[in-house]
């Protein structure tokens, strides 16, 4: 290792003098951070703007080019419009499960309770349900027909407010429990919401309190083990639009729109005061409290508004499909979106997307297309696509085993998993973190061209110092000492 | 009355495969705090394994000698006790150990998917129907000996009692009374300290999972000879059912594990009695929330409040 020595103090001497030397030597650097800069974002533009042409036109492709082009040189299927709307309701759901489980470090195990809130939602504004009563509003059914008819474009920020509070009110008494604990109440959760959604199909009761009597004879709630349908597809009134399950594509660019709002909304609540009040308590809630984030209503914020995304999910889910029944709200569910979420990289908002549509393609496409492959060749051989949770098992047991954070890890949140498992050793982690990778910079950079690597490093010491930022000021001046 | 006491006794019996299987998690939640979530499938492996052998190997039927059928029997629980203890240690090896300094959750996940394999596994290899057998124990009540008609205890309750109360009396005593017993507490207690006492800990996190995997075993033979039948997704109910009855005697505390299963074995009779079956589960769920939120030590737990 090549050893070269610095001066420690400050390189641009005291004074005016050595400050106009210190703002020399900043401008004569911004032309290489500017190009730096400009570098990365460009590849970021050029890449996302790949990715999103590439979603757009997807449909196009799939039907014309693609299709040959996947018979002929790549020999597995491409996901068809329903696998795609699915990617699209996973990817919001994910994302969402993400502020639970990411951001804020709790493991909820019951998320799917909310994707059924979300479609009964649906179900019971936009449905027959309630055949005695007649609501049409903005609807696509005529005037006088039965049951609530409201348009989709309501039910989603009702499904939000349903889904919400019941994530608010599962929250406010369980979340100072610890994560363990915390995570079989969440699963219970699950577990009871489409219990009642079944059972609460006829309901005879009669209630006396003082002068108030209410009684109910066989009430259908919510349409017991056979569920609700048709519920009404979403409906774009001045385009003539109606995105159902045999609309082939359009249902897809409803999801994307409602998709891409969603990833906008989670990268802002990421990079607001609540999101690194989030990271905070996920890090140490002790210190968290102690530094003034109030934890219990961070924590509640983040099971409401990540059951929130669960809501819009179930709601899509289900006016997509035009039925729903408690048998699609199973603990599977759940674990399948936290598969997603931790195979894609817990905590990052590209890599839990990654997860949503690699899984929801291996789950509904892959697997039943080899399935079928195996039965043409040996029928009596058990389906694969039976046994996806198999594969799911191993793919959780071995990526807390080999790869905790992911295939597109938060580097933070892998500091986190990679052994720190004591709070006190989470920040030590971090620092070690970000001192090896300040280190193998320093030295890459040194290997190229020494002396502009060393006075290119980041701030001058005393500016470092001065901004109070000793660690970095530490780091530097370590790896210079190499 | 009659119907009550009755109910009493159906739930005494669920109760006492519960604690069986309650033991395995308050075990396991003991010494390393970690809610081993596949143990409800280990369960279910169990009595899947009980299954074939009772009807496939042994071919037992009620018209089998009672002599050949108590020794078939004592042969069955041995076997499936050594195979599902066998099945726990290698999990432990494969899934939780590598993951012990890992952060609490990620041993946690991990059980998921564990669990997830071994029903899947199940599933491949017995099929999703449900597996019945017949009754093997003759159907007379056990009361009308005392002359009471009313209400009936059957050969099939008495079994129960007898398989599942030397297992637990058995266990008392080795936890409370042998060297490798004063291993499982001092490791509870602190592994690190226990470590520099010369107790080899991560032999005695194996023995734990060794022994919670026997008495899961035990619970699967027993529950396919008291109910009859068995299925490959048996496991997560009754697992769940066991981990509730583990958190409200107070997780960690053995004797707690088991007057929370007799707790909640009469909470299940009573509910698919008096309610509806079709509620019991979000019942028992409610029961868990409860404790959860309003008293995580349990009724008897005290040792692991202050570990958080």
């Amino acid at each position: 290792m090549t050893t070269v020595t610095v001066k420690d103090q400050d390189p641009y001497g005291h004074g005016i003098g050595g400050w106009l030397s210190h703002v020399g030597a900043v401008l004569a650097d911004l032309p290489t951070t500017y190009r730096r800069e400009l570098t990365l974002h460009r590849r970021r533009t050029i890449s996302l703007t790949v990715l999103v042409i590439l979603l757009v036109t997807y449909p196009i492709l799939n039907s014309a080019f693609l299709a040959g082009f996947s018979r002929t040189v790549f020999p597995l299927p491409l996901p068809d419009d329903t696998v795609v709307t699915f990617m699209m309701i996973f990817g919001i759901m994910a994302i969402g499960l993400n502020i639970v489980a990411g951001f804020a470090g709790l493991l909820d195990l019951g998320y799917v309770a909310f994707y059924a809130l979300g479609a009964y939602t649906a179900a019971f504004l936009a449905s027959s349900h309630w055949g005695s009563i007649s609501i049409v509003f903005l609807a696509n059914v005529a005037p006088g027909f039965p049951g609530i008819h409201l348009p989709f474009w309501i039910i989603v920020p009702v499904a939000i407010l349903v889904a919400g509070t019941f994530g608010a009110l599962l929250g406010a008494p369980t979340l100072r429990l610890r994560g363990d604990y915390l995570a079989i109440v969440t699963l219970g959760f699950g577990e009871i919401v489409p219990v009642v959604f079944r059972n609460l199909a006829d309901v005879t009761f009669n209630f006396s309190l003082g002068p108030i009597n209410i009684a109910a004879q066989h009430l259908n709630l919510t349409g017991g083990s056979l569920g609700i349908n048709p519920i009404d597809a979403p409906f774009l009134p001045f385009a003539d639009i109606t995105f159902n399950a045999s609309a082939g594509y359009a249902p897809v660019y409803l999801g994307m729109f409602l998709l891409v709002i969603a990833i906008l909304f989670a990268r802002n609540l990421e990079r607001s005061r609540i999101g690194r009040a989030w990271m905070a308590i996920r890090e140490d809630e002790l210190a968290a409290e102690m530094m003034g984030v109030n934890t219990i209503r961070t924590k509640l914020l983040a099971f409401a508004l990540g059951a929130s995304f669960a809501g819009v999910a179930g709601s899509l889910q289900a006016s997509y499909l035009g039925a729903t029944t408690s048998d699609f709200f199973t603990f599977s569910t759940s674990i399948l979106v936290l598969i997603m979420v931790i195979l894609g990289g817990i905590g990052n908002i590209w890599g839990v997307l990654l997860g949503a549509v690699a899984l929801t393609y291996v789950d509904k496409t892959f697997l039943p297309y080899i399935g079928q492959q195996v039965q043409q060749i040996a029928p009596s051989f058990p389906n694969p696509a039976q046994f996806n949770f198999l594969l799911f098992g191993v793919i959780l047991v071995a990526m807390m085993r080999f790869r905790p954070e992911g295939f597109l890890p938060n580097r933070q949140r892998a500091a986190e998993l990679a052994g720190a498992h004591t709070q006190a050793e989470v920040e030590a982690k971090v620092d070690e973190i970000v001192a090896v990778d300040a280190e193998a910079e320093v030295e890459a950079a040194i290997e190229a061209d020494p002396i502009a690597a060393l006075e290119n490093l980041g701030p001058p010491p005393g500016q470092a110092e001065a901004s109070g930022d000793a660690r970095a000021a530490e780091t530097i001046d370590e790896a210079k000492d190499l | 009355m009659d119907q009550v006491i009755q109910t009493f006794i159906i739930g005494l019996s669920n109760g006492l495969i519960f604690a069986l299987v309650a033991l395995g998690y308050t075990l396991v939640y003991g010494i390393i705090e970690l809610i081993n979530f596949a143990h409800g499938d280990l369960f279910m492996i169990g009595s899947m394994m009980a299954f074939f052998l009772i009807s496939i190997f042994f071919k037992l039927t009620p018209d089998t000698a009672p002599i050949t059928l108590v020794a078939v029997i004592l042969v069955v629980i041995a076997a499936v006790m050594l195979a599902t203890a066998l099945i726990n240690v290698t999990i432990e090896r494969v899934a939780y150990r590598p993951l012990r300094n890992a952060p609490k959750l990620a041993p946690l996940i991990s059980a998921i998917g564990m669990s997830f394999v071994l029903q899947n596994i199940a599933n491949l290899l017995a099929g999703p129907a449900n597996k019945s057998i017949d009754n093997l124990f003759p159907t007379t009540n056990l009361l009308s000996a005392f002359g009471i008609t009313t209400v009936a205890i059957t050969f099939q309750q008495a079994f129960v009692a007898i398989v599942t109360i030397p297992l637990l009396i058995a266990l008392t005593w080795f936890v409370d009374r042998t060297k490798q017993g004063r291993a499982m507490r001092a490791t509870a207690q602190d592994p690190d300290t226990a470590g520099l006492m010369g107790v080899d800990v991560n032999r005695t996190i194996a023995l734990t999972f060794l022994i919670g995997g026997a008495l899961a075993g035990a619970a699967g033979v027993v529950q396919i000879l008291y109910n009859n039948v068995t299925v490959y997704n048996l496991g997560f109910r009754f697992g769940l059912n066991a981990f509730t009855s583990a958190v409200l005697g107070g997780i960690g505390n053995l004797s707690g594990a088991v007057v929370g299963a007799l707790v909640l074995g009469q909470i299940n009779a009573f509910s698919d009695r008096y309610l509806s079956a079709n509620w019991t589960n979000a019942i028992v769920f409610a029961v868990l929330i409860g404790v959860l939120v309003f008293k995580p030590t349990g009724i008897l737990g005290q040792q692991l409040a202050d570990r958080a």
